[in-house]
Order: C-alpha cells, then structure tokens, then sequence
C-alpha cells in the first residue's frame, strides 16, 4: 500500500510536471508577462484545463462514477488568496511550477522549496488566534445548491465564459512578443 | 520526419493534457487514498514543514502539524513534489533548456545582478506563499485547477484573489517595461 502511494505520486507529478515544462508555463517571463497582463499563454493553458476538467468532472458525475465536492467559502479564502498572490508576484512562479522548476536547473526555486515548508510552519504556530480573528463563519462552495438551480445552468454559462476569455485575449495578444 | 523538441507545446495540448491527469488521478486517489479531490501541491510543502515541526516536541501536537504528517494525501503529495522535479528535469533535457540558472534573466535586467537582494525576495515571497496557500486552502493546482473546475464558491475567491494580488505586485516590481534585448 505504502509503495503504491508513492509510485502513484511520483508518477502523477512526473506527468505534471513534464506538461508544465513542455508548455512553457514554468516561465518566469511568462508568468510576470500574464500578471503584467501581456502575455496570456498560461491564463490560455489554465482556462483550457479548467474549462475541459469541469465539463468532464460533472458529466461522469451524473453518470454516478464520482462525486464532485466543491470547496466551501471562508475568510481564509479571500485573505490567503492574497497573501498568496502577492508571493507568487514576488517570486514568479507558484508551488507546482516552482518544483518543475527546480528539475530544469533553476537554483532560486530550491531556496524558495524551503520558504513555502517555513511558511506552512508559520500558519501552523499562529492559525489558532488568527482563526479566532477571522470568525469562523463558512458558506457552502456548491453554487447551484445556494442559488438552488440545476447545475448545469452554471456549468455551460461558464464553459462559455471561460472559452470567450481564451477567445478574446488570443485573438488580441501575440505570445511570442518580446515584453521586457 | 524531424520533431523538434525545443519547441513549446500549445496550450490548447498542454490544457487538455492537465484536465485528462486531474480526471485520471481523482478514480485513483477515491481507490488509495480516500479523498474526493484530484490533485494538489499544497500538502505536499505541507509534509516537509510537519518533518521540520517534528523535530520540535512541543510541535507535534499542533493539528495543522498533525494533519500534514499522518493524513496519506500529504504523504502522496510530497511524492508528487518530487516526481514534479523529475517531470520538469527530463522535459527541460529533451526540449534542451536545462540550464543552471541563479537568477531569472529578466529579473536581472530589472532589479541587476545581486545575488543577496534576489534571495531576499525569494524568501519573503515563498514565506507569503506558504502561508497564503495554506490559509486559502490550496495553491494554484488545488484551487483553480481543480476549484474552479468543481466550480467551487471558494476556490473562486480565492483564484481571483491570487490573480488580484499578484497583478498589483507585478506593477509595483515593473512598472515600465521596454527593450528587445531580453531573453528568456
């Protein structure tokens, strides 16, 4: 059982990580080219992911072979999220690419391996009174149960969305343009 | 038929690609690990930071700690960490951009060659996103990957307060950008 979990998580990360780097994701210029909002190759990739995994996920879920359960909303959501997103700006890559990133050489990621467990640490010392700050109140995360509609009337407006946004910013910007 | 292998992938592939893993790996992580999630990266810097917390006795009763060291996922997490490094190893070498690199060449551009000011950067910014990550309840992978794919209220949030953020901090570290002799 032991060896089976680690044969399975080696294998899904090596996968992972082997599509990362082939794409061009693990980029530095690319990610701060996406957050400077020039370059959209990987808002392009993720929305591909995204779009193509939701419509997947809720159709072998109404085939009954899975159980999609979304994530509920809290504080901790919005305020993390941020804190989040002001280190990836920093850094210029997030957690799975920065491992991807570590396999093609890139010496700056191994330092940072150690900050995100240091950071975790930090979270795990101070979670109690800064839980207690936050209150802990909590928001179901399954849309279609709070607006108490059929599912798939989120799922195909969004699909819709999501395509119109991969549509819009591939039509606009050129991936290959030199921005800095 | 020549294959060049430097070349980038799409992102139309490289998208497809992630969204078949995320549905594959979900079948087998119900099978071994009891979960209803496909995958995330979080709880793996999770496992290391519960073997730094360990080595502290006052710590190991912390439930974040706890957690992080004997739920299996964490456990199956910090494999996936590994195997990531693998994975960007090998296409890095057949695509031929391995490269041992201290500093990212348009940092360096910007902000110059200081070794000392770079990792000062580094340390505060992978610090933030340990913390962020853990607090939001997953990173990138987890929470827009998967989240938004689950169409999860949360995950929304928090994908948004990702990009939210971390647009404000791009302008702040460039705020003008010009020249054509950058390379990647």
């Amino acid at each position: 059982m032991l060896l089976i979990n680690i044969l399975f998580g080696l294998a899904v990360g090596f996968i992972f990580g082997f599509i990362l780097t082939k794409t061009g994701v693990t980029k530095y210029p690319r990610v701060m080219g996406m957050l400077l909002l020039k370059d959209f190759k990987i808002l392009k990739f993720m929305l591909t992911a995204v779009t193509s995994s939701m419509i997947l996920f809720y159709l072998l879920g109404d085939f009954g072979l899975l159980k999609v359960v979304p994530k509920n909303l809290d504080w901790g959501k919005l305020v993390g999220g941020l804190i989040f997103g002001t280190g990836m700006g920093i850094l210029g890559y997030c957690p799975g690419t920065m491992a991807a990133r570590i396999g093609e050489g890139k010496k700056d990621s191994i330092f940072a391996l150690f900050g995100t467990a240091i950071g975790i640490l930090i979270y795990a010392l101070t979670i109690k009174p800064v839980k207690s700050l936050f209150l802990s109140g909590e928001i179901n995360g399954d849309i279609s149960i709070l607006l108490g509609i059929n599912r798939w009337f989120i799922i195909i407006p969004a699909a819709v969305i999501f395509i119109s946004i991969i549509y819009f910013v591939n039509k606009k910007f050129d991936d290959n343009k030199k921005i800095f | 038929m020549k294959v060049d292998n430097s070349k980038e992938w799409h992102w139309f592939t490289g998208g497809i690609l992630v969204s078949l893993l995320s549905v594959g790996t979900y079948f087998i992580f119900a099978a071994i690990a009891d979960r209803n999630y496909p995958f995330g990266i979080t709880a793996g810097f999770g496992y290391i930071a519960a073997q730094f917390g360990n080595l502290f006795s006052g710590l190991s009763e912390n439930p974040v700690i706890k957690r992080f060291s004997e739920k299996p996922d964490a456990f199956i997490e910090f494999f996936i960490l590994i195997g990531l490094i693998a994975g960007g190893y090998i296409a890095s070498k057949i695509s031929g951009t391995l490269s041992p690199e201290n500093i990212p060449a348009v940092w360096e551009k910007y902000h110059g060659k200081s070794f000392v000011k770079r990792y000062v950067f580094v340390l505060i910014g992978s610090v933030l996103l340990g913390y962020g990550a853990a607090l939001a309840g997953g990173c990138t992978t987890g929470n827009i990957l998967q989240g938004w794919a689950h169409l999860s209220l949360g995950s929304i949030v928090a994908g948004a307060s990702f990009f939210a953020a971390g647009i404000i901090t791009a302008k702040i570290l460039y705020p003008k950008l010009g020249g054509n002799d950058a390379s990647n």
